[in-house]
């Protein structure tokens, strides 16, 4: 079964789900078009031989990331003279469609078919609140407990949502991209 | 298996006892890092356990927002410390992607001769200290014996020994003197016998095969459901390897089996990667009889790349399992999210629920033969 | 003396002597000239333009060629055997201890004689001179058999082991000091005792670790009837005091403080405890076939040879003397704690086992222990099965060789097998242990028994 063909049982089975509008690159992206059309689908997709969870992350789309959030020394290199260009720079680049989005990401792969599926899911920036996949795959359990460490998106019905990565003090979800870190008894 | 897994003394002993609680590690022997496992005992079983990551969490996904893509090789290399290579070339066939490069053969092949070393030197690693957790010393200093001499050829080639930022975006760094080819060979006929000296002094040993197999079983469909990769997954007798299931760097030119497990047994993971090590070998013989000529660097590959906004993903067999980087361009200069599918994170996982019912020295036996590293753990 | 920018007081009167001035001072000599290092040299890597330095020279060929093409080697070879044959030459002059021993009790007794001191003055003061050479022989022991271990362990993994611990002047052979080196460093180390211990019990342990282990040796031989003391129960003397150092391991376990420790302490607890039975019962059909507890009748037991070569040991009779010899050695590794037996420290899960939170001297005490074991398994070992101070070969040369020499050579031979093991095998799991001892030793030295009276009742033996 290749991607065409999959795509086109997925569309008869859920006619909601189409192509994403942005593929990730040579591989079949779907876009979900609400969360609780994720579990059906996922359902079908584990019946259908996808059943290796690979991923789960999720991308902040609001804008470039605040880098005087975090970022202590634009220029670490003491060669450069003063008041030099920053090394590091992150700025907003015209025409890409930045919105308050948080786009939620999934692959699943089956092993017999060698292929692989991403499903795409947007979840508002406020309250991303999607259904956990742990009664379905194990694996997604400390997966998602890490994007909700880092991302903030809550997982309902998750057995145990907590930080994995980053200490306990630590406030916010370092990698939305306006985190910004809080001084802690770490710093300096 | 069974009779290992569930105690059943305990569920029917009249005998109460008072459960002990041990922090093993972060600072222990046996951890392989910075891992924290907080086991609940009751005598010498294990009730519960919950691992404890993060330790060593650098944020290099949030670093590789404000860097460009050629800087975040070097956060790769951070990663999977003990085969930085993989890594490098994980990331840069995602951004290759991405930019529409395609990198000249001959780095392709290099790539692919330098993924397999890099193999080789994290197998032997791996059973050198796997030998160290069930007690035997010497099969570490024989292993390291011959890791020294690939980490010399690394260093021999571009200056490193452990972070190599050797794969470039579009090819590689240098090209490879003919005598370090020569050297290349001269070690890899140094090295096929010893491969049966490791099996003689450790694999089949009887005291080494009481403690691990039928130790840590996981079945195909656990495996599967746990996301398992690489050996750990192959050791369970699932046949997936990234190699072979989508190719990357001209694989499927090249002839080699996948080791598989039976039983998916603590032995049947080390044994797998032992098996490894002969396929890489097989793999490098080949790639140095066919290394094309040629540049190995692809035109056209800018200093400070900006590639058109998408989305990428790319992901190769590594040494612990499949490695996956998905990368978001907004068509700035850095990327604007990186997201690594690591294998030891994913791997770790299951530690929590087949640790229980089993003994203290179990868990050394199991968390060794998963093989994890904690740079890649918590990144 | 000028710190006038302290505060605004006045500077106190300078009292001190005026510096002579610079020409007056003997001018140092000036420091020869260091040789200039040599590097090896670099090699430039013309199609990448950097600088490399050629690390490969030595490998892989010409670190495994045959080692005798090494003059290193054939020197080294050539001095052992020098030192085979040095001693075995000056023990053929010392000759037997035995009747130096009997020399110096009548000197000190003429000496009591001629003081007029009481009857008890004397054999008391042999006792003491006895105590103090038993004890001299476990210290002594402590520091060779910790070098030796060092180097085989090296060689079996591919190292070289120590080299420079001795003089800086060209007399550091092989690191002969490193051991005694060590011991300094032990001494001058803290000895710390953890907050959450039980102090009294944490510092009491080691000394009852050792303390047993020195008393054991009382009867044991060192040659032909040469032992600190002949008792006629020798053998259960030995086992029993053996038995009792568990007691210091398991209060190291408990007064320490630390969970690893205390699984370490009830680990050792229940596997010395088990082995006791399997090491027991190993020794039954040697003392079936000898007829008694005492070691001296037991080595005499074995003198004689078949054929006139083949000597009467008892580990050469067919079956039942290689079954015994087997469990009894592996039942004193297992004694001395040692891998694959090595699970009360158990490095790689409990950290150090009993001994995780001991430091300095008293953890030294545990370690002189575990050698003092080792020593009398290997001084067991030759002298139940390996004929005691027989010499193998009824020949000239052989028979020349004092009976302590040979004594000495079995002791060393078997203790190159514990240390062989040690660096070869694995660890096993408790439960494994456990099975093992119950399951396999302990019934083939009940089966043994059972084959040594057959071979009694049918005069075999």
């Amino acid at each position: 079964m290749n991607s065409e063909e999959l795509f086109a049982k997925i569309q008869a089975g859920f006619p909601a789900v189409e192509r994403a509008a942005i593929p990730v690159k040579d591989y079949l992206t779907l876009r979900l078009p609400a969360k609780e059309q994720l579990l059906p689908l996922t359902k079908w997709l584990r019946q259908a031989g996808y059943d290796y969870l690979e991923m789960i992350t999720a991308t902040d789309f609001k804008g470039p990331v605040d880098m005087n959030g975090y970022i202590r020394q634009p220029n670490f290199n003491p060669f450069l003279p003063e008041g030099a260009t920053p090394e590091i720079e992150s700025a907003a680049t015209a025409g890409f469609p930045y919105k308050p989005v948080i786009e939620h990401l999934w692959s699943f792969v089956s092993i017999s078919d060698k292929t692989r599926v991403f499903v795409k899911l947007e979840l508002p920036r406020e309250a991303p609140s999607v259904p956990t996949l742990t009664g379905l795959f194990k694996t997604a359990d400390w997966q998602e407990r890490e994007t909700f460490d880092l991302m903030g998106v809550i997982y309902e019905g998750h057995p145990n949502l907590t930080k994995i990565l980053t200490p306990d003090f630590l406030q916010g979800h370092p990698l939305r991209k306006d985190y910004v870190h809080i001084k802690d008894r770490f710093d300096e | 298996m069974s009779d290992i897994a569930t105690p059943p003394a305990l569920a029917t002993s009249s005998l109460k006892t008072d459960q002990m609680f041990i922090n093993m590690g972060p600072q222990h022997p046996s951890t392989h890092g910075v891992l924290r496992i907080a086991l609940t005992l009751e005598g010498e079983v294990i009730v519960k356990a919950v691992p404890d990551i993060g330790y060593l969490h650098r944020g290099t996904e949030k670093l590789a927002e404000v860097r460009g893509y050629h800087h975040c090789i070097v956060l790769t290399d951070r990663w999977d410390y003990v085969s930085a290579m993989p890594n490098n070339l994980v990331f840069c066939l995602a951004a290759e992607k991405l930019l529409g490069v395609k990198a000249p053969a001959r780095a392709d092949t290099l790539r692919v001769v330098m993924c397999e070393m890099n193999r080789i030197a994290s197998h032997l690693l791996f059973m050198g200290t796997y030998g160290i957790d069930t007690g035997a010393f010497t099969p570490f200093l024989y292993a390291f014996r011959e890791r020294e001499m690939v980490l010399d050829l690394f260093e021999m080639l571009c200056g490193a020994r452990l972070t190599y930022n050797y794969i470039r975006l579009g090819g590689v760094m240098t090209d490879v003197t003919p005598e370090w080819i020569g050297r290349l060979k001269e070690f890899l006929v140094y090295f096929k016998p010893r491969l049966d000296e490791y099996n003689t002094l450790l694999t089949f040993n009887p005291i080494f095969m009481a403690r691990t197999k039928g130790v840590g079983c996981i079945t195909p469909q656990e495996a599967v459901n746990w996301g398992l990769s690489g050996p750990n997954l192959r050791g369970s007798g699932v046949n997936y390897d990234a190699r072979k299931h989508d190719p990357y760097c001209g694989y499927e030119t090249y002839e080699f089996d996948v080791p598989l497990g039976e039983e998916g047994s603590c032995w049947d993971r080390y044994y797998c990667r032992v098996r490894e090590m002969r396929e890489s070998v097989r793999i490098i013989e080949q790639a140095l009889a066919k290394l094309p000529d040629g540049p190995v660097m692809a035109p056209g590959v800018a200093k400070v790349p900006k590639p058109a906004p998408g989305e990428s993903y790319a992901h190769v067999e590594a040494s612990r399992g499949d490695l996956g980087i998905y990368l978001v361009s907004d068509g700035g200069i850095s990327p604007f999210r990186m997201h690594v599918r690591a294998p030891s994170f994913v791997n770790l996982a299951m530690l929590e629920e087949k640790l229980v019912g089993m003994k203290v020295a179990d868990v050394i036996a199991i968390l060794g033969s998963i093989d994890i590293v904690l740079g890649e753990v918590d990144r | 003396m000028s710190d006038a920018s302290e505060d605004n007081k006045p500077a106190p009167p300078d009292v001190s002597p005026p510096t002579p001035p610079a020409a007056s001072v003997a001018k140092p000599l000036p420091k020869p000239a260091l040789p200039k290092p040599v590097f090896p040299e670099a090699k430039l890597n013309h199609a990448n333009g950097r600088l490399l330095t050629d690390r490969f020279a030595t490998w892989p060929q010409a670190i495994f060629d045959s080692a005798w093409s090494r003059p290193s080697y054939r020197m080294g070879a050539g001095l052992l055997a020098g030192i085979v044959i040095g001693l075995s030459v000056m023990s053929i002059f010392i000759g037997e201890l035995t009747p130096w021993g009997g020399k110096i009790y009548a000197l000190l007794e003429s000496l009591a004689r001629r003081q007029a001191l009481p009857a008890y003055v004397a054999p008391l003061v042999w006792i003491l001179i006895k105590v103090l050479i038993v004890l001299h022989i476990i210290l002594l022991n402590g520091l060779w058999a910790i070098w030796w271990e060092r180097k085989i362990s090296a060689h079996i993994q591919s190292r070289v082991g120590p080299t420079y611990a001795g003089s800086p002047k060209g007399w550091n052979f092989h690191g002969w000091a490193q051991t005694a080196i060590d011991g300094i460093k032990l001494l001058l180390k803290e000895d710390i005792t953890p907050a959450a211990a039980d102090k009294w019990v944490h510092a009491l342990a080691p000394a009852i670790v050792v303390v047993p282990c020195v008393i054991a040796f009382a009867p044991v031989l060192f040659g032909q009837n040469l032992a600190a003391a002949n008792l006629d129960i020798g053998t259960l003397y030995i086992f029993a005091f053996a038995g009792i150092t568990v007691i210091g391991v398991v209060m190291a376990g408990w007064g320490s403080g630390n969970k690893y420790s205390l699984l370490g302490g009830l680990r050792a607890a229940a596997q010395i405890v088990s082995y006791e039975l399997p090491r027991g019962f190993s020794v039954v059909p040697v003392l079936m076939f000898a007829g008694s507890l005492d070691l001296a009748v037991i080595a005499k037991a074995q003198e004689g040879y078949w054929w006139g070569v083949v000597p009467k040991w008892f580990v050469f009779y067919p079956v039942v003397g290689q079954i015994a010899f087997i469990i009894f050695l592996i039942a004193s590794i297992a004694e001395t704690n040692r891998v694959p037996f090595d699970i009360p420290e158990a490095e790689s899960e409990l950290v150090g086992g009993f001994h995780t939170e001991y430091s300095g001297m008293k953890w030294s005490i545990f370690f002189l222990t575990e050698y003092g074991y080792v020593l009398l398994g290997s001084l067991l070992l030759a002298t139940f099965f390996m004929g005691g101070g027989a010499s193998p070969l009824p020949f000239v040369p052989f028979t020349l060789i004092p009976s302590w020499l040979w004594m000495l050579a079995k002791a060393m031979l078997m203790m190159f097998v514990f240390l062989w093991v040690r660096w070869t095998l694995p660890r096993f799991r408790v439960d494994q242990l456990m099975d093992f001892c119950w399951k396999f030793l302990l019934p083939w030295s009940f089966a043994n028994v059972i084959l040594a009276g057959v071979y009694l009742a049918f005069k075999w033996a």
